[in-house]
């Protein structure tokens, strides 16, 4: 039994629903012992019918502002939580009803919280997590040296975990996550804290992860720039329902369809600060020499428009920004997915 | 179950091990606790420079059982370090964690802590209690002597379920619940003095429904020999070891319930 590594995705959800029950709060001691026979409260759906599947190999961002029930879906596929209503299968698991079967197959990462043992060395987390995790000696020193090198370990190996940097501590958490050899790891907010290096550094290896040995990644995150660094797919929630999933190109190209030309000007050219340049494209901000200039990207192809601006002014520098996925994605939660 | 036993152990050294690690600080620390419950020993032996007995019993008597109670504790404390600190832990979102993992949530909650400074209450208690033998005469009689590591076993184990049960409430109530700890603590207060000084009902409670009396107290009338006022059936004395498996029993039940309260509301 168990899973096939052949075609069937990697994670299945068909309607897959969460409704909490808040309690409406009462203060105090005595409050908090009414609160446990008193289950008076409202209802709050914080997953409303989600269904998509993962393919092995995959690496998927799964995004929504706060609230949105994205980590309510995450605690669901692990076997955390169990559902109110609706199917999943997870490397062909039932999370909640096989949640032990399940989690040796599954590594996961909060960035908020690490799972390392604050007083140990690094490498002592790890070699308790092996026992944790039932991982064969000879397989355990493979896969550490493996991670050495993907993670670059090696400098704070020996280091107490309370010591180690936000970054490292990271670095160390994933190679927690990947001891076991899961089939696929969920990342919650892997970035969340770092600075723009760590970042950098981190993406890089999340990236080198899944291409060198194909191990499939659900990302949740806040910060669309490792959506946007890490994955092709991307499925966007709000409210507990699910708005887009699809290619991240496909949502720029629905969602956001203007580009903008940004051109360094010679000194003394008279570009306008703003107004038409001609039909499709606008003229949208000056500050000193530079200009930006706004287009859609259907009706006019950037080769035919740097043509054209080049023949009228004199340019010394031009580069070509697509929208940021960032202001996409708020667009899409302000004002929903109708006409963009 | 052996599995989950060894992971505990290797989990629960892992701990420990960083805590020796400094065997001076340690010890200090050790002696430090031990100190301070003397403290509190001191308030019983001042009320009997007024009085010669309490209920009948004498101060060596007094600290037989406070010695054996302070022994039970302090094991139960610092074992279940992890259970007292799982407010923290799921307030944090660390039981989630747990549950991600292939192994007993139990266990991992269990050894999630380990507070080796609190066997100064186990140092603490083992001196009393050595006081209390050499002033006393008890018998030691075979029975005695099997009986009495069986008594500190099951008080130790019935302390240890009173902690799981505290946690388990934590499923339900995320605020930190200070009128449980007047089970516990008060319990454990109770439990160091003769239980026919207290009033019925509260006598009750502490023997029938939380029954540190019945492992502490009872067992200590078959141990010390003494006549029991309340007129409890005999042998009563002798069913600590039942008494605390089923209380470890009832409180194991009620943990499995809130881990399914928990993973259905997440709260």
């Amino acid at each position: 039994m168990g899973s096939g590594d052949g075609g069937e995705p990697m994670v299945v959800a068909r309607g897959l629903g969460k409704t909490y029950r808040v309690a409406t709060h009462r203060g105090g001691a005595l409050g908090a012992l009414r609160g446990l026979v008193d289950r008076s409260g409202r209802d709050v759906r914080a997953v409303d019918g989600v269904s998509f599947t993962v393919d092995r190999g995959e690496m998927v961002g799964y995004v929504g502002p706060n609230g949105a029930g994205k980590s309510t879906t995450i605690k669901m596929l692990t076997g955390i939580l169990v559902p109110s209503d609706g199917e999943a299968t997870v490397d062909g698991l039932v999370p909640w009803r096989q949640r032990k079967a399940l989690a040796a197959r599954i590594g996961v990462v909060f960035g908020q919280r690490s799972q390392l043992w604050w007083d140990l060395a690094l490498v002592e987390s790890l070699d308790l997590l092996r026992h944790v995790y039932r991982v064969p000696k000879d397989r355990f020193a493979i896969n550490l040296a493996g991670l050495r090198d993907l993670l670059d370990l090696d400098p704070f190996l020996a280091t107490p975990v309370r010591q180690l940097s936000l970054g490292q501590r990271m670095r160390g958490d994933l190679a927690a996550a990947l001891l076991h050899d899961p089939a696929i790891l969920y990342l919650d907010e892997p970035t969340i804290g770092l600075d723009v290096v760590a970042k950098a550094r981190v993406r890089e290896m999340l990236a080198r992860l899944n291409r060198e040995r194909g191990v499939t990644v659900l990302l949740t995150t806040h910060d669309l720039a490792d959506v946007e660094h890490l994955c092709r797919r991307m499925i966007v929630i709000d409210r507990g329902r699910l708005l887009f999933d699809g290619a991240i190109d496909e949502l720029r190209r629905r969602f956001g369809p203007h580009r903008t030309l940004v051109i360094d000007l010679e000194d003394g050219d008279p570009a306008p600060a703003a107004g038409p340049f001609c039909p499709g494209v606008d003229w949208v901000r000056a500050d000193g020499p530079r200009r930006w200039l706004r287009f859609d990207r259907d009706a006019v192809p950037a080769a035919d428009l740097i043509a054209a601006v080049a023949a009228r002014h004199r340019v010394r520098d031009l580069t070509i920004e697509e929208p940021a996925i960032e202001d996409i994605v708020r667009r899409i939660y302000t004002e929903g997915m109708g006409t963009p | 179950m052996t599995r989950e036993t060894a992971l505990w152990r290797r989990l629960i050294g892992a701990r420990a091990r960083g805590q020796v690690a400094y065997p001076v600080s340690f010890l200090l620390q050790l002696f430090s606790t031990s100190l301070l419950f003397f403290v509190e020993l001191a308030v019983v032996a001042l009320m009997f420079r007024q009085v010669d007995r309490l209920g009948g019993w004498r101060l060596a008597e007094v600290a037989f059982l406070y010695g054996l109670s302070a022994v039970a504790i302090g094991v139960a404390l610092c074992l279940g370090s992890g259970l007292v600190a799982f407010p923290d832990q799921i307030r944090q979102g660390g039981f989630d964690q747990v549950l991600t993992r292939p192994a007993s949530a139990f266990v991992q909650v269990l050894a999630a802590d380990l507070r080796l400074d609190r066997l100064g209450r186990v140092l603490n208690g083992l001196i009393v209690f050595g006081y209390a033998l050499v002033v006393l005469d008890v018998e030691w009689t075979a029975g005695r002597l099997l009986y009495l590591p069986v008594v500190v076993v099951s008080a130790a184990v019935v302390f240890g379920a009173l902690f799981v049960l505290e946690a388990t409430l934590c499923f339900w109530t995320t605020q930190g619940l200070e009128v449980v700890n007047a089970f516990t603590f008060g319990g454990a207060t109770l439990s160091q003095y003769p239980l026919h000084l207290f009033d019925g009902w509260l006598r009750r409670l502490f023997l029938f429904a939380i029954p540190v009396g019945l492992v502490i107290y009872a067992p200590s009338l078959y141990l010390l020999d003494k006549h029991d006022p309340l007129g409890l059936p005999g042998w009563l004395r002798f069913t600590a070891p039942l008494v605390s498996a089923l209380f470890a029993a009832v409180a194991g039940s009620l943990w499995r319930v809130g881990v399914r309260h928990y993973r259905s509301t997440g709260s």
